[in-house]
């Protein structure tokens, strides 16, 4: 199947096209042919009136909670809800049942993954069932396709089996995704721990259990020469602490979440389950320092810390609720509405460039020649995000029937096409 | 007289008036508790249940007299939190007991958050009895009725809340309520046991030690030490605590003034008050206790909103 693109925005610094108003033709999966105005025969026109093209987006931090655990969300109704959200690609965590500690599991995700539209790109534990003790097969894990090794939302706490770790990964130039979080600090915690917290009778979790491991990981990155990516970054202290890492030529990389743009602890005065995340939400004065982060480029991509849970899972008291909310559909919209400031350029930089390029990914680009790999959206459209609109299996989010900013048309993955 | 709430979920959804008008109509039911008749007809035909998911004696005993004081037809449900954790849950729960026809559901629960989780999804009125380390609003109302009794008032008064902070529903409904009557608050006790954002959280002081807090204070309010609810090592042993933060004879006496002791119970005699302080002709801890039943029957009765008839 052939289709042209018709006047769509370019927006690709790595484009000749970037910036420019043009057709884009799409012959078997690989952009032919992109000008002024392109006629041809026998293909699908899509026409969308303004809208920017950019090259595919890639999550690096979702849980498809596939295997065992589909009453939350499978691999079909995960990659649905990622076409949705913009993103071609999907770095899946390995918390699932069992653990995806093995090339066996990797194997599963690819196979389950080939007919959806969005490319999975698995996240291999770091330890076999991402119990912080033993490594796991990671070299085996890579060769079968994991592209990055992490104990997702069970961060490794000994300095001894990070370092190993970090260490084993160089021989295939792998990289280590930790949420930074020293557990033993605030490990009952369920929010940040702070003015709100204290008010509300609620256990917290200090900043400083974020800041301590982010400290000491980039020490033992630097030691092992290894890469390390931090994601869920919620602290000033950090930030910092990353910012001069990466002057000092640490190979220190890091994401942080749309949701810790957006809500602050006051969200949660009335005790809402959906706004229990891990990390937690912080203050204003974190959220502005995020802000800025993403600005001066601190800030390398963003993850969406997609956590599906189903409804019983959430409809508890707050303390018995789940960690974690969607956010695979809301994600650009979200980050449109509190990024306003953000130049065009650097939109695709962290939605696609830098992903690809600290996870070594294939690279996207709209040149001729390469893969289709498109994400198509209006960045001025407004629209209500509804109940009816989630294609996740699970329902947990805080933005349901806000007005937000920014709206993702659909994705082009090769020759296969989702639209919203 | 109304209250500003349809629930009472903690202090801190109160205003000023709703503490007086509930100290207030209290003061009126103890005069009946004096009577020999001691129960009124005030709530007749309302059913109200008791959800105990934590272990309690004198909250639930003090609760169910109130009921039955006020006519109320009460039944009481004890579980423990494990078996509601791992079979139906509270929403189940309490949406089963509803459907018999119940007007009023008082709770107690460990977890933060439970009866406002609950009065969001239920219509029945709620009284917290209780949710995890963040309020006990009828102890905070009784405290005061009994301060209020002693003193007169509580605008300038100064109290002294001695102990485990952290994980006190007490100290923070105290803290609420003071604060929004016009007392001076400042909290004493090893700072291990006082959270790191308590004093600016509620414009209190904070003290390391005891008998410093006690010399500046009216009435020192000690609070159990909660050795069921501590999830790690926050002191080293009873007997230190004793040593260092219990309050005994000697050093009442050290202070050349006399204070005023409350306690909300039940008492670790020895750990953090010794006999011979509570016993003593300084405490009004069994004052509280009677308090109690007036203060809840004074929330039961005006949530109830039958007043207006």
């Amino acid at each position: 199947m052939n289709r042209l693109i018709k006047q769509a925005l370019i927006n690709d610094p790595q484009s000749p096209f970037n910036g420019k108003t043009v057709d884009i033709l799409i012959q078997n999966g690989v952009i032919h042919e992109i000008g002024d105005s392109i006629s041809a025969e026998n293909c699908e026109v899509l026409d969308f009136a303004q809208a920017t093209v950019s090259p595919g987006w890639v999550d690096i931090f979702t849980h498809l909670a596939d295997p065992g655990l589909e009453h939350k969300e499978t691999i079909a109704t995960g990659l649905k809800a990622a076409a949705a959200g913009g993103y071609t690609g999907v770095m899946c965590i390995p918390n699932t049942n069992p653990v995806i500690d093995n090339k066996t599991q990797i194997e599963y995700l690819l196979h389950q993954s080939s007919s959806a539209v969005s490319t999975i790109f698995p996240i291999g534990a770091v330890s076999k069932k991402a119990a912080g003790q033993d490594l796991a097969e990671m070299h085996d894990m890579k060769n079968s396709g994991a592209v990055a090794f992490s104990d997702g939302t069970h961060p490794i706490q000994s300095s001894g089996i990070l370092v190993k770790a970090l260490q084993y990964v160089k021989a295939f130039d792998g990289v280590i995704i930790q949420i930074p979080d020293d557990t033993s600090l605030g490990g009952h915690g369920q929010m940040h721990e702070g003015l709100v917290s204290t008010q509300l009778g609620m256990p917290g979790k200090p900043m400083l259990a974020e800041e301590l491991i982010v400290a000491r990981d980039i020490k033992l990155a630097r030691y092992a020469e290894s890469k390390i990516h931090f994601t869920g970054v919620t602290s000033p202290k950090s930030l910092e602490y990353i910012r001069r890492a990466k002057e000092s030529g640490a190979q220190v990389t890091c994401s942080v979440t749309p949701h810790h743009l957006f809500f602050t602890d006051k969200d949660l005065w009335e005790y809402d389950s959906n706004l229990k995340v891990y990390p937690p939400l912080r203050t204003e004065k974190e959220v502005s320092a995020l802000k800025a982060a993403v600005l001066d480029g601190t800030v390398d991509s963003f993850a969406t810390h997609h956590l599906p849970h189903e409804i019983d899972s959430k409809m508890v008291e707050f303390e018995y609720a789940g960690f974690g909310i969607i956010g695979l559909q809301t994600s650009y919209s979200v980050l449109q509405t509190v990024l306003e400031d953000l130049p065009n350029s650097k939109w695709t930089e962290l939605l696609s460039i830098n992903p690809r390029k600290i996870f070594g990914l294939p690279a996207a680009s709209i040149t001729i020649g390469a893969n289709a790999d498109l994400t198509i959206y209006k960045s001025n459209d407004y629209q209500i995000f509804t109940s009816a609109a989630i294609h996740s299996k699970s329902k947990n989010t805080p933005f349901l029937n806000r007005n937000l900013k920014g709206k993702v048309l659909g994705i082009i993955n090769g020759s296969k096409l989702h639209l919203n | 007289m109304k209250l500003s709430t349809k629930h009472l979920l903690g202090i801190r959804d109160l205003t000023k008036e709703d503490i007086q008008i509930i100290l207030d109509t209290a003061t009126q039911f103890k005069e009946v508790l004096q009577r020999p008749v001691k129960k009124v007809p005030s709530l007749r035909d309302v059913t109200i249940v008791n959800l105990f998911f934590e272990n309690s004696t004198r909250t639930r005993i003090s609760f169910e007299l109130a009921e039955k004081r006020l006519s109320a037809d009460t039944i009481s449900f004890t579980a423990s939190n494990s078996s509601v954790k791992k079979g139906e849950t509270l929403l189940d729960t309490v949406n089963n007991i509803l459907s018999m026809k119940v007007d009023m559901v008082v709770m107690r629960h460990s977890a933060t958050g439970a009866p406002h989780f609950l009065s969001k999804h239920i219509p029945a009125a709620i009284v917290n009895a209780g949710d995890g380390i963040n309020e006990h609003p009828t102890q905070g109302l009784l405290d005061a009725l009994s301060m209020r009794e002693k003193f007169g008032t509580l605008e300038g008064l100064r109290v002294a809340i001695i102990g485990d902070i952290m994980h006190s529903r007490v100290a923070m409904s105290n803290m609420y309520l003071l604060k929004k009557m016009g007392a001076e608050v400042m909290l004493a006790g090893p700072p291990t046991l006082i959270p790191k954002y308590t004093a600016e959280a509620f414009g209190v002081k904070v003290e390391y030690n005891v008998k410093k807090a006690l010399e500046w204070a009216d009435v020192a309010n000690v609070l159990r030490i909660q050795l069921e609810r501590q999830n790690q090592v926050l002191f080293s042993s009873l007997r230190e605590y004793n040593q260092v933060y219990g309050i005994s004879r000697s050093l009442l006496e050290s202070l050349g003034k006399d204070i005023t002791i409350m306690h909300p119970g039940p008492i670790n005699r020895g750990v953090e008050l010794d006999s011979d302080v509570a016993d003593s002709g300084q405490s009004i801890i069994l004052q509280q206790v009677e308090n109690g039943v007036a203060v809840r029957m004074a929330v039961l009765y005006l949530l109830a909103g039958r007043d207006s008839n």
